[in-house]
């Protein structure tokens, strides 16, 4: 990848945007903070930066927090990418900003070189799944073989070989430690990384829609 | 029964719910006592079963609101009315029949209006009790059909009282002049008060939703002074001397504070994953890693289930891999709990130098016996898996029965 990759950084924490800029190493570069919804929609607008590093919860706006951005960023998501960044262990939270259009979840507990790793990621199109995002997508779409697809196309169910991937990914594998386990290159796991978020972006699944009902998210 | 006191009958003295209004229809028959102890029974017995009631109050650890409604002190202080009521009524009677039995005259027409607009009196406040009842144990208006039905048979009751009471010597055509006047006056003040009783039960409504909200509130500020706040104070005061320390006491605080905001805290005992939880926090609070540094566990869970003798098992071995992993290893240190209908496995890694296990000799107790014996006598299987430079791994996994039942998550 050719230089550093501009960023812009939500938060309504002053604190944790001086301490996520401070630990980013040279590969990333901050261009622009916000700190709640508007501002953040108006200064994403205004520098199109490929990545948005994107707290879950903000203030302002209608109260939608991260997903309300994305959705009012709509016509953008083809040039610019969202990386969800969250304290929250809370599926809803996950559910709403993913659903919403994120490439990614990441926990606030991220060390700098991982969280630029991830932007990096992100930035060349890749999905970035944190162990935890991993174990919300076994959980809702279930782990039992009989819940494997047969066809690819079936957008509720995982393949056999994204299942493992997930696994792996649960159980703290990094995409190169993936990689090697199954005998294969980083650019399918990535592939099959990818394909997973599109179904859990895309999935009717009746797990999927009923957790997410009951928390009042759809 | 309207009352419901045949139903109460036959379920204290254990008999069929027939025999007891049969029983009762008899005795009304022979004499009309049976009608005279049904309602005797019915004003003086409380509704409601005893030991559903008492279930009712939950126990203090499971109320999150600092400030609890006081059911139990609300119900010693409340007057036993219907008893005095009750007793008065029965007294009355009393003297009564033995006024009349000494020869004392009792103008007939006074009694039945005085009956009748006293029963609707009762009626009418009896309906307030009720909603007392009811706003204690839910926040509904209370507004049940029965209760309606009460207000308008009180107030029935309680006009034609007053009629036949005023107008004791007036003809049928007359009387019924005056009852239509005496409707449309009451309409025209019920239309002039009608405002300003919505408005008050608007109020009360405001009122209650603004007490739940302040409640709320502060349940939230004593939990963050109770625990967060003090241990920023430790933190801040410690923070200089021992840095590990000051780690360790920062993700306790944090797990603490994530469980009370996110976790729908299933009943103890009743799910793998909240062992599995408690099981971390103890090692995270209680191990270091090599150099003392606090060491902070990456755990997933999938799935959930109720724990069982295999779970137990794995579980234990599980907690001694996580030593390890903590005490030998090298952080980040994960995690990874996998509930399946046929199998439990669980995947802890650390990301130290590794070993070489078929170097272990056999009398290291503690990876041989504590993990993998653990295990394996439960018919499972225990793995480690140690490359150079790639930390070490732990797979167990035991079988488990699918017959006993997943823990209720549903809010």
């Amino acid at each position: 990848m050719s230089g550093p990759v501009d960023v812009v950084l939500v938060d309504d924490h002053l604190m944790f945007r001086t301490g996520v800029r401070a630990s980013l190493d040279g590969s990333v570069n901050v261009v622009g903070e916000a700190a709640s919804v508007d501002e953040a929609v108006r200064v994403v607008r205004e520098l199109r930066p490929p990545v948005v590093l994107l707290d879950v919860h903000l203030p302002g706006g209608d109260g939608g927090g991260g997903a309300e951005v994305i959705r009012t960023c709509m016509d953008l998501l083809g040039g610019t990418r969202f990386l969800a960044l969250s304290v929250s262990d809370a599926a809803e939270d996950v559910v709403a900003v993913i659903r919403a259009g994120a490439r990614g979840y990441v926990t606030k507990a991220i060390s700098g070189p991982d969280l630029s790793d991830a932007v990096r990621r992100v930035a060349g199109g890749d999905a970035v799944f944190s162990p935890r995002l991993a174990g919300f997508v076994l959980d809702s779409f279930g782990t039992a073989a009989g819940d494997v697809a047969i066809a690819d196309d079936e957008m509720d169910r995982l393949s056999a070989r994204e299942r493992e991937v997930m696994r792996l990914i649960a159980r703290g594998y990094s995409y190169r430690e993936v990689a090697s386990e199954l005998f294969i290159s980083i650019k399918t796991v990535e592939t099959h990384v990818s394909a997973v978020l599109r179904k859990l972006q895309l999935s009717s699944r009746h797990e999927l829609t009923r957790w997410a009902a009951a928390r009042r998210l759809l | 029964m309207a009352g419901g006191v045949a139903l109460g009958l036959a379920a204290h003295l254990n008999v069929s719910l027939t025999l007891v209004r049969w029983a009762l229809v008899g005795m009304t028959l022979a004499g009309g006592l049976g009608a005279a102890l049904y309602v005797f029974l019915w004003v003086t017995v409380p509704s409601g079963d005893p030991a559903t009631a008492g279930g009712e109050t939950r126990p203090p650890a499971l109320t999150r609101l600092a400030r609890v409604q006081g059911v139990g002190a609300e119900r010693l202080r409340r007057l036993p009315v219907t008893d005095i009521a009750t007793a008065a009524v029965l007294l009355a009677g009393a003297a009564v029949l033995v006024a009349v039995r000494t020869g004392a005259t009792i103008d007939t027409s006074w009694v039945l209006p005085l009956v009748l607009l006293l029963a609707g009196i009762t009626l009418g406040w009896s309906q307030l009790d009720a909603m007392q009842r009811g706003r204690m144990r839910s926040r509904t208006g209370g507004r049940t059909p029965v209760s309606v039905l009460r207000l308008a048979g009180g107030l029935v009751r309680a006009g034609g009282g007053v009629l036949l009471l005023v107008a004791q010597d007036t003809e049928p055509a007359a009387l019924l002049q005056v009852t239509i006047a005496a409707v449309a006056v009451l309409a025209g003040v019920a239309l002039v008060l009608a405002p300003w009783w919505l408005r008050l039960v608007r109020e009360l409504g405001d009122e209650r939703a603004a007490r739940a909200r302040e409640s709320e509130r502060a349940d939230i500020a004593a939990h963050l002074h109770d625990s967060v706040l003090q241990t920023l104070a430790l933190i801040r005061a410690r923070a200089a001397d021992d840095p590990a320390e000051v780690a360790r006491m920062a993700r306790a605080q944090e797990r603490e504070l994530r469980e009370w905001l996110y976790d729908d805290r299933p009943a103890p005992g009743t799910s793998v994953a909240a062992a599995l939880r408690a099981i971390v926090a103890e090692v995270e609070d209680s191990r270091s890693g090599p150099t003392g540094e606090a060491v902070a566990v990456d755990t997933v869970v999938v799935g959930d289930r109720v724990p069982d003798a295999q779970t137990e098992a794995l579980l234990q071995a599980t907690r001694e891999a996580l030593v390890n992993a903590v005490v030998h290893g090298r952080p980040p240190v994960s995690l990874y709990l996998e509930v399946g209908d046929e199998t439990v496995e669980v995947f802890v890694r650390d990301r130290g130098d590794g070993f070489d296990v078929d170097a272990i000799p056999s009398d290291r107790f503690g990876v041989r016996e504590s993990i993998m014996g653990r295990v394996r006598r439960r018919g499972g299987s225990a793995t480690v898996q140690s490359k150079e430079g790639r930390g070490t791994e732990v797979h167990l996994c035991v079988p488990v029965r699918d017959d006993a039942a997943k823990p209720q998550r549903e809010a």
